[in-house]
């Protein structure tokens, strides 16, 4: 059976993804970029994560992440495994501890049955895990923007260049 | 005078304050962006009407920086300290990081604290609001400066 999030817990999910997760998404792929030196991921597979997070329920999108990390990547694709690595470690650790200890987002579970706990965790799940790809990919996309950009510099400045030392070496 | 009264009256004083900031954002989006995407800004007036969370403003900008070329055009011949950032980024940091003291004047007069989960959506809230009536300013700048450059154009 589907559980319904009440108001109050998505007024509390809205104020988390405006006050922490929109943070933590930014940081999280900041640092994947500029601290681990991976390459931004590229828009197809950001697009279909991002698909995955709106439409599906948290199980599905939990195993679409572990099914993109345990894929046997070409070398010069690892960064999407390492990608998918550490978004699996978030999800995994806001799922077991922060949504009850941190975020206080589980109702009174006296009375309830395990499966409706565990019902419950996953639609919230689903929700909080929804916000905070949709802030990493928002952000990831200026990063490739970015990436973009400096590419093309690179490649004027060096056509640039290159006329330069063309135009030395006739004169030459 | 009610509570809700209190906020619209201190949100409104501050977007007055803010006024000339987002006439200058209007004119950067004037430069970047031309009349030809006018779309973009609107769309970016409706998403801050709509939604809930200052976040899905952010986003948005975020997203329309990353997807536009226009949006990441700088203009450094308004000669303001941020004016040679990018429209995007300049924006967003305005609206992100620039009305933290404005917002800081309204909570204080209202005297609302940063404890509970009400104080902060009420916080929350009242960003939101500021976001809508500058954006809104910064619009209206925009079409204003558009038509005026298309007059000036049938004109000549």
């Amino acid at each position: 059976m589907k559980t319904m999030p009440t108001v109050a817990q998505l007024q509390k999910i809205w104020l988390l993804s405006d006050t922490v997760l929109y943070r933590e998404a930014s940081n999280f792929v900041r640092k994947f970029v500029r601290e681990q030196h991976c390459n931004p991921l590229p828009s197809s597979q950001i697009n279909g994560l991002l698909s995955i997070a709106e439409a599906a329920r948290y199980d599905d999108l939990h195993q679409f992440v572990v099914h993109q990390r345990d894929r046997n990547w070409p070398p010069s694709k690892q960064d999407i495994k390492t990608f998918y690595t550490e978004l699996e470690k978030i999800l995994s650790h806001m799922q077991h501890k922060r949504l009850k200890d941190d975020f206080h987002l589980l109702t009174d579970t006296d009375g309830k049955s395990v499966s409706e706990i565990r019902n419950e965790e996953k639609a919230l799940m689903a929700l909080l895990a929804r916000e905070f790809i949709q802030h990493l990919v928002a952000e990831n996309g200026l990063l490739l923007a970015e990436a973009e950009d400096k590419r093309k510099q690179d490649w004027q400045q060096s056509k640039v260049g290159g006329k330069r030392d063309g135009n030395k070496y006739t004169k030459q | 005078m009610n509570d809700e009264m209190k906020i619209i009256r201190e949100v409104s004083y501050q977007a007055e304050v803010c006024y000339n900031d987002a006439v200058k954002l209007g004119e950067h989006a004037v430069h970047a962006i031309k009349a030809n995407h006018r779309s973009q800004l609107t769309n970016l007036e409706n998403i801050a009407e709509s939604t809930f969370k200052t976040s899905d403003v952010f986003d948005y900008i975020k997203r329309q920086t990353a997807r536009q070329a226009d949006w990441r055009k700088p203009y450094s011949e308004q000669k303001d300290a941020d004016s040679n950032l990018p429209f995007g980024e300049r924006l967003r940091n305005y609206l992100e990081q620039g009305l933290k003291l404005r917002l800081k004047t309204i909570y204080d007069h209202l005297k609302i604290d940063d404890v509970t989960d009400a104080d902060k959506q009420e916080r929350r809230r009242i960003h939101l609001l500021l976001i809508r009536q500058i954006i809104r300013h910064m619009v209206v700048n925009y079409e204003y400066n558009v038509s005026l450059g298309n007059s000036k154009r049938r004109e000549q």
